[in-house]
């Protein structure tokens, strides 16, 4: 620790006035930045002030992952407020747009911004508590020599510091009014933790500073930002992905009053309009043809299907093994292997702000303007200085409020910031790209089709000895991330992850993926390969409990006695739900499935009234480690079991001929409010790190009310979503 | 030209007639809480009040709604302290926002027309519009906390 000592008077304290802001350093140490005007600033023209305290006791916390409903604008700076030892009530929050000195990055996806697959706080948690607790001991070191007093006699209490054998105490706001020079210039490299028993922020359920503001209509999301002289694009998106556009006319589209420009581009066909509605009108009335050349033309849905579940089953196709443990060598062929073939269909993200992006670029061409909704401002920012050529420092970047990301706003899918900055460039004016409900849903990432098979070796008491679980499916990681595809190993995290069933154990094990040629364009979507893949092992383990005449419950807890935490949930969620005792003409059903490192497990109700499924009530015990805003995590989880039910109900992308056959919420309707169970959240505390929220809803969901439908009709559903309700 | 009742104000919008209410809201009154989800009247998301009627401005032009009283998000109160907008902070209702002025909108509107909802009645109502979030459970609960403290 260095940190020089400064004696600071009462007559400098009057003069002082302004803002204290601490840097986070690429040391991971933080520091006192000099004045913002004196420090470098950021191409954005921010500096990178991390915490800004000023005189009247605000405190203001930059926050690195970007804000999708999720919580992260509260639930982040909170971890730093604990240790700062903030008054929670005078802390605001704002979102970290860049990060060229690379220090507000996810810890745990390689420093870069990045928000998704529930690592925000996971990544964080750490990190942020530490470089809270540097800033919190610089405040208590200005404050010392101010009073001359020893260091190691301040404490702090809530935005204030004290000297109790003097009786002194100041609030955070007057050392920010300090004037510079008492201000130390060395870095804080260390700090000392708070114990948990002494937190007051983490773990409470402030009030979500996004909120207000939400209530108002006062967010402002990327598609309503407006600039002078802004113009409206409406895309003509190829019919069949990869087609190329030939203008037979736009005569009639430029007689649209409004319309200022018709652009052909590349794989598109653009009409800018001074509003929405003119250049929609004008993509309506433009003529233009399509090469006929694009080999998705052919893709089918139904083929797909049909291929997928052949390839699960051709014990010759290649495999990729994801996982692997005990003796690999196994016979499935003898009389008493138990398969079963589980299938999801393509599902489509349908956030609820359609996708869109604004860009203004500079007149040179090689510099730009971005106001984006992304869950990757670092891989967005790369993303358009390679469209413009440019170098990343050339990119003053936005990261807005997004409207819904769900894996489809993600390090991938950018082609709506791409498009307004190659439209931007060409018109010379800024330009906003706003893709229809139409164009979201035709144009969609889906996430694959999947088709399972499970062969188990059973005992004589019915368990298992041997368990492979095959995947067939493309890979999503391959179309999405290509840079990053290693052809060698081929594995395939966005697929295959939650296939390894790590808190099992089963005997020998192996989990394997066949990997079948995409049809469709792929992403991953909540809950990503854990959905799938719990959604098929958990139904399976139902069924081989059934068929050995044991009960769910006690079936899994001896596959799961080697994980404490596993059984914990398990067995808080039998109880909370009084498993097994449904009403009359009601049933129960289970599922244990976790997303990484957080475990839970989910019981579902269910009824058929008039030969419709209804999910009455669902339960559900969740262990994520230590749980920063509870109230925050429950809505986490409340949102992933409806996406989980609505994914069971209707969800469903298909395509023929390469054309996406939905188009609106009318043909593709995500669960409403009529149809939402009863839902309870219940924690199991195990005191271990923060493991994530935002995907573990998902997975449990549709095995348990699959789980709960079979054990009513007899009737094992093995399909997503079930059959007939689409 | 059309003129345009809108939050207690006049305004006149340089638009042919056929334009959507919403599309006018947003870019030409620049009235940006009032959302665009879908066009179709499928979500809700663009949900003003015309005349006190919760309606969907996507599927009404601005021909249409001349002549009317519209409220958006906006005019609901002057600072966010309407009986609904108070209760969705006291329940936390909003994950991404992005449907919530829409969900606050038709609340409004039914609690105006009928002060003491059934649940029933909350669930019918707001069926009209999509969450994508998932904050069902918690409308619900903002909308009988609105009405018990309306
Ligand atoms: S935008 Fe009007 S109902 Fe969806
Ligand atoms: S809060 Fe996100 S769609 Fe409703």
């Amino acid at each position: 620790m260095t940190m020089q000592t400064i004696n600071a008077t009462r007559r400098d304290f009057l003069k002082g006035s302004g803002a204290l802001s601490f840097a986070l350093l690429a040391t991971g140490g933080v520091a006192v930045l000099p004045s913002a005007a004196e420090a470098q600033p950021l191409p954005d023209g921010k500096v990178n002030a991390w915490v800004t305290i000023t005189p009247d006791n605000r405190v203001t916390i930059m926050f690195g992952s970007a804000e999708m409903g999720q919580g992260v604008s509260t639930s982040l700076p909170m971890i730093v407020a604990e240790e700062l030892d903030a008054d929670w009530s005078m802390v605001a929050s704002q979102q970290v747009s860049t990060d060229p000195e690379g220090v507000y990055g996810n810890p745990m996806a390689g420093g870069i911004l990045f928000a998704a697959g529930s690592s925000s706080i996971e990544g964080y948690f750490t990190y942020l508590r530490q470089a809270g607790a540097q800033a919190r001991q610089i405040l208590i070191q200005i404050a010392a020599a101010h009073w001359a007093v020893p260091a190691e006699e301040v404490t702090t209490r809530s935005g204030t510091l004290h000297h109790d054998p003097s009786g002194s105490s100041m609030t955070y706001g007057e050392v920010a009014a300090l004037p510079e020079p008492a201000w130390p210039s060395g870095e804080m490299a260390d700090a000392t933790l708070k114990p948990r028993t002494d937190w007051t922020i983490i773990g409470t359920d402030v009030e979500r500073l996004d909120i207000p503001a939400k209530t108002t209509g006062a967010t402002e999301y990327s598609i309503d930002v407006d600039l002078p002289n802004m113009v409206h694009a409406a895309l003509l998106l190829p019919p069949v992905e990869g087609e190329i556009p030939t203008l037979t006319s736009d005569t009639a589209a430029r007689a649209i009053d409004g319309v200022v420009d018709v652009i052909v581009m590349d794989h598109a066909v653009a009409v800018l309009a001074r509003n929405f509605p003119a250049a929609l009108a004008g993509r309506d009335a433009l003529d233009v043809s399509w090469t006929e050349t694009s080999p998705y033309r052919h893709a089918n849905s139904e083929d797909e299907l049909i291929a997928l579940s052949g390839a699960v089953d051709d014990m010759s196709a290649d495999a990729v093994v994801w996982e692997s443990r005990g003796d690999g060598q196994v016979d499935f062929t003898g009389a008493n292997v138990f398969t079963g073939n589980y299938t999801t269909e393509h599902v489509y993200h349908a956030q609820m702000e359609p996708l869109n992006a604004v860009a203004s670029v500079d007149a040179d061409g090689m510099g730009a303007e971005i106001w984006l909704g992304t869950q990757s401002q670092t891989a967005s920012i790369m993303i358009a200085a390679a469209v413009l050529g440019t170098t990343p420092d050339r990119i003053r970047f936005h990261a807005m409020q997004m409207g819904g990301a769900f894996g489809r706003r993600t390090v991938f899918a950018r082609e709506q910031m791409r498009d307004a900055l190659l439209l931007s460039r060409a018109s010379g004016r800024p330009v906003k790209v706003v893709w229809t409900r139409e164009d979201d849903v035709k144009n969609g990432w889906l996430r694959p089709a999947t088709v399972h098979r499970l062969d188990a070796v059973l005992d004589a008491e019915g368990c298992p000895t041997a368990l492979r679980h095959r995947v067939a499916s493309p890979s999503i990681f391959q179309f999405a991330m290509p840079d990053r595809w290693n052809p060698e190993t081929r594995l395939d995290l966005l697929v295959m992850e939650g296939a390894e069933s790590s808190d099992y154990a089963f005997g020998t094990f192996q989990a394997e993926h066949v990997l079948v040629p995409r049809q469709s364009r792929l992403s991953a979507w909540r809950g990503i390969g854990w959905a799938p893949n719990c959604f098929a092992r958990e139904c399976f383990l139902d069924e081989l409990a059934e068929r050995t005449g044991s009960d769910p419950v006690s079936y899994r807890r001896r596959l799961l006695a080697g994980s404490p935490r596993a059984l914990a949930v398990l067995d808080a969620a039998v109880e909370m739900s009084d498993f097994g005792n449904a009403p009359e003409g009601r049933a129960h059903g289970l599922a244990f499935a976790g997303y990484k490192k957080t475990l839970a497990t989910g019981v579902a109700e269910v009824s058929y009234e008039d030969g419709q499924l209804r999910v009455h009530r669902f339960w559900t015990a969740i262990d994520p480690g230590i749980v920063i805003h509870p109230q925050a995590y429950r809505a986490q989880v409340e949102g992933g079991i409806l996406f989980g039910l609505s994914s069971v109900l209707r969800e469903r992308s298909t395509f023929s001929g390469g054309r996406i056959d939905q188009s609106n919420f009318y043909d593709y309707e995500p669960i409403r409010i009529s149809e939402i169970p009863e839902m309870e959240v219940q924690f199991v505390d195990s005191g271990e790190p923060p493991s994530g929220g935002g995907e573990i809803g998902v997975p449990m969901t549709a095995p348990a009310i699959a789980n709960a439908v079979r054990k009513l009709t007899g009737a094992a559903q093995r399909h997503l979503p079930f059959p007939g309700r689409a | 030209m059309v003129t345009l009742n809108v939050n207690g104000r006049t305004f006149e919008v340089d638009a042919t007639p056929d334009t959507p209410l919403l599309w006018a809201l947003r870019d030409d009154l620049k009235l940006k809480g009032t959302r665009f989800g879908c066009g179709a009247g499928m979500c809700g998301a663009c949900t003003v009040h015309i005349d006190g009627q919760a309606t969907f401005s996507c599927q009404m032009t601005i021909g249409d709604a001349e002549g009317s009283e519209i409220t958006t998000i906006e005019g609901l109160s002057a600072d966010g302290t309407h009986v609904v907008q108070q209760a969705w902070i006291t329940e936390q209702v909003p994950q991404c926002g992005y449907c919530q002025s829409g969900q606050i909108m038709r609340a409004a509107a039914l609690l105006a027309h009928n002060p003491q909802p059934s649940r029933q009645e909350i669930v019918d109502e707001m069926s009209a519009n999509l969450c994508r979030c998932g904050t069902y459970t918690r409308i619900i609960r903002a909308i009988e906390r609105a009405a018990q403290e309306g």
